[in-house]
């Protein structure tokens, strides 16, 4: 057990894991991103299924 | 009289006209201008000028060199003025470069890598940890000294303002990429580490055991990824060696439990033996009937069995072989993915970067291999996290499992289900027509794989007998910034082609450049890579050849960024837009393709165009963009450059439409491209849809392509799964606690939730 784990128990502090793609390669956790990347995530938008847009 | 100087750093001591003295003599040897006594003269002249000048106080180091530099013009001596210049204009930058050296290192050795963006340029390093900032110092300190000592004037101005990014710059006198490991020449007969010897694996365990070690061994000799580009292949021989132990082995059980007899290994080896020898082949995953009427034969012979007995025992000691290695298969699979995603390499600060490639061994024993790695990928790490490593890719090939009715059908929908959870694997399509040129049935080494991000090596222009994605790479790419010169250029569209051609020219010298750099080393700058032959004809060299010839196997690869803000600069809208300026994208695009297979041709070397995979690159030319012209809406407005040929990530287009549109670059990017599609998790979690995509890629002649949506987990309660403000399984908000009892109840309903800490 680490001393981090120990001092968040029952969740206290802990956040969310959010893995994306970053060019190609996953990257465990945004939180290693750096700053232009990030807002390139943020600014992606979904693409639809449909043939006209 | 002058007594005393003042230095740069403020201290004041002795004056010394002997330095004085030697400084302008090197500087007259240099030219060819003169000698010691023309520089003791000089010298003199110096000395008077200051007194004349100076009274009572100290003169400051830059006063004496401005003096020393006008009483050289004086005298006549002209080009030592010249040679004295450039020395102090030399010792200049170098001083500087150390300044910024020190800053530098300064804020590795103490800012917190969350707070310096510099520290987090490349996300798998981490920047926090002893022997990732010794990483990233040691790498501050080769940048330094490469510009200073190892660039071309021209090319260090070019890199220094961001018209061009030399990719792994800290390596520049090193080494070369990247790798396309053959996984099955390397275990042949076996092979050293470096730190010892292994003989050739004899199971599937031992075989994905090696693999891994293989690929960090490698990954120590260059500075890219590493890639096994015959996964399924490879792994298959390891499954067929378990198959065949276990097979006699459950053949043994089973006639000794029938007998009742104990001790029968030498006869079931001879029994298995011989059918082997009459048959030609060996216990297999679905065996010869052949090999079991030969077996079954050996049988009555030696145990006086009747013939439906021993089919019968045959029959069950091949079902029971074959659970047993599905078994083994499935444990060396998740061991495999654990490894890659825990082992370090380059003194702990890394995992390597890995990547494999599968899909189109049809063999039960490659199949059986594709099904267990997808299942592992599925089941994630231990805590159900998503592997991170290696890159799964998947070869998606006509006729082998992209139709309903091919033999991998079946794993390529797998593939889909597990991509759809996870996000591998991604998919690259052999039939896209630039692909299927190479491709040979039943030669896999034909069959295009990818490594890390997007690199790509097939074409061989230096030996075209030797197209293949075997034990070859990249050895190094500079990446264009490509919006700069169309804003350079004030939409005059024939000032940007000539802008580009040179600026094209540049890169490729400086590639040329670091290859020469390259091409001096020899095997044993490379113990692995090129001591155990891992790269291609390799294993014929001696100690004393250079690495020229073999290195002419892999590719130097010029890169760009950002078509979409060039286009936007140069005719107002980006290739999402209209045909038209699609057109005007793929015209540039395909220049610069057209720029590397000339050049490919004048050097007989590999110079190939690659949709640049930028990390720290999309920021770094935009920010130096935005200081230079401020912010011009589409082009230097956002915080990054769009990556490649890419649509721009927040322009709203179809799927179909952003497929249909960025194909064709695929076609031009001959060392390496990617597209992406972003769904929403709904979407991507509907297979239906997913694989939608993915045969809509295929048909459009996309080379390699992935599908990305949101996977979050809540490390609390082990969701895995779309997580917005509030996760769906235990309720918390993100940095919330939750109650003791409420984890409880989650055990209770979800067995395989982590053993979060602090639950008693």
């Amino acid at each position: 057990m680490t001393a981090k784990s120990k001092n968040e128990k029952l969740g206290q502090g802990v956040g969310f894991e959010r893995i994306r793609r970053i060019t190609g390669y996953l990257v465990g956790t945004m939180d290693k991103w750096n700053d232009a990347k990030r807002a390139e995530e943020r600014d992606r938008v979904k693409h639809g299924m449909s043939k006209n847009g | 009289m002058i007594q005393s100087i003042t230095k740069r750093d403020g201290r004041v001591v002795l004056y010394d006209q002997n330095k004085i003295a030697a400084a302008i003599l090197r500087s007259l040897e240099v030219s060819g201008d003169g000698d010691a006594a023309d520089a003791a003269r000089v010298a003199n002249d110096v000395q008077r000028e200051l007194e004349s000048r100076f009274t009572g106080d100290a003169p400051n180091i830059e006063t004496i060199q401005d003096t020393v530099e006008r009483q050289l013009m004086n005298h006549g001596f002209n080009a030592a003025a010249k040679a004295y210049i450039l020395y102090r204009a030399n010792r200049t930058r170098a001083r500087e470069a150390n300044t910024v050296l020190m800053k530098t290192i300064d804020e590795i050795t103490n800012i917190d890598a969350r707070i310096s963006d510099m520290k987090r340029d490349n996300a798998n390093i981490d920047g926090n940890t002893a022997m990732g900032s010794m990483l990233q110092i040691g790498a501050a300190g080769a940048k330094a000294y490469n510009e200073m000592y190892l660039l071309r004037p021209e090319h260090a101005k070019a890199y220094r303002e961001g018209d061009i990014h030399i990719h792994d710059f800290d390596f520049y006198s090193l080494t070369t990429t990247c790798c396309q490991i053959d996984i099955l020449k390397l275990f042949h007969g076996g092979f050293s580490t470096g730190h010892g010897y292994l003989r050739e694996p004899q199971s599937i365990q031992s075989y994905a055991a090696l693999a891994a070690i293989a690929i960090q061994s490698n990954q120590n000799d260059q500075h890219g990824g590493q890639s096994i580009p015959n996964f399924d292949y490879g792994m298959a021989e390891g499954v067929a060696k378990t198959y065949r132990k276990a097979f006699f082995r459950r053949l043994k059980d089973a006639v000794e439990d029938y007998l009742d007899i104990e001790n029968a290994d030498e006869a079931i080896s001879d029994v298995i033996a011989k059918a082997e020898k009459a048959t030609g082949v060996t216990a297999k995953l679905e065996n010869s009937e052949s090999f079991v009427a030969a077996v079954a034969k050996g049988l009555c012979e030696s145990f006086a069995l009747d013939s439906d007995k021993a089919n019968k025992l045959i029959r069950r000691a091949a079902e029971r072989a074959y659970k047993k290695t599905d078994r083994d298969t499935k444990q060396a699979m998740e061991g495999f993915v654990h490894n890659l995603n825990t082992m370090h390499s380059r003194a702990g600060a890394q995992t390597p970067f890995s990547s494999i490639n599968y899909g189109t061994d049809v063999s039960s024993e490659g199949r059986m291999v594709i099904r267990n790695v997808l299942l592992a990928l599925d089941a994630g790490l231990g805590h159900g996290e998503t592997c991170i490593f290696p890159i799964h890719i998947f070869k998606v090939k006509e006729g082998v499992n992209y139709n309903e009715t091919d033999p991998n059908y079946d794993l390529f929908r797998l593939s889909m289900r597990v991509s759809a959870k996870r996000l591998f694997p991604n998919y690259t399509f052999l039939d896209s027509p630039y692909n299927l040129q190479y491709y040979v049935p039943g030669r896999p080494e034909t069959e295009v794989a990818t490594m890390g991000c997007r690199t790509r090596v097939m074409g061989n222009v230096y030996d075209p007998s030797r197209q293949i994605a075997y034990s070859r790479g990249n050895l190094s790419f500079t990446s264009i910034n490509l919006p700069r010169l169309a804003i350079d250029s004030n939409g005059d569209e024939k000032l940007f082609y000539e802008k580009l051609e040179a600026m094209l020219e540049l890169v490729a010298q400086q590639l040329l450049d670091r290859f020469e750099i390259q091409a001096n080393k020899h095997i044993y700058n490379y113990p692995f890579l090129m001591g155990q032959g891992v790269w291609l004809d390799s294993d014929h060299l001696t100690l004393k050849d250079d690495l020229r010839e073999v290195l002419k196997h892999g590719t130097l690869s010029i890169g760009f960024i950002g078509l979409a803000e060039t286009l936007t600069a140069l005719y107002g809208q980006h290739h999402g837009t209209s045909e038209e300026l699609q057109e005007k994208g793929l015209e540039i695009i395909g220049f610069m393709r057209n720029y590397c297979d000339n050049k490919s041709k004048e050097m007989q070397m590999n110079i190939t165009l690659l949709g640049t995979p930028a990390e720290g690159l999309s920021g770094r030319f935009i920010r130096m963009d935005q200081k230079r012209y401020g912010k011009i809406p589409g082009v230097t407005d956002r915080e990054y450059y769009t990556n490649s040929f890419h649509i721009p990530v927040w322009y709203n287009i179809s799927a179909y439409d952003k497929i249909r549109l960025e194909a064709p670059y695929h076609a031009l990017c001959n060392a390496g491209h990617i597209s992406y599609v972003e769904l929403d998790g709904d979407t991507a979690r509907n297979v239906e849809a997913f694989e939608a995509i993915v045969r809509c890629m295929h048909d459009h002649g996309i080379g390699y392509g992935s599908i990305n949506h949101p996977v979050d987990r809540d490390p609390v309660c082990g969701y895995v799964g779309i997580i917005g403000d509030v996760c769906p399984r235990c309720g918390r908000r993100e940095g919330e606690q939750i109650a003791p009892e409420r984890i409880e109840e989650l055990r209770r309903m979800y067995p395989q939730m982590p053993a979060f800490q602090g639950i008693e």
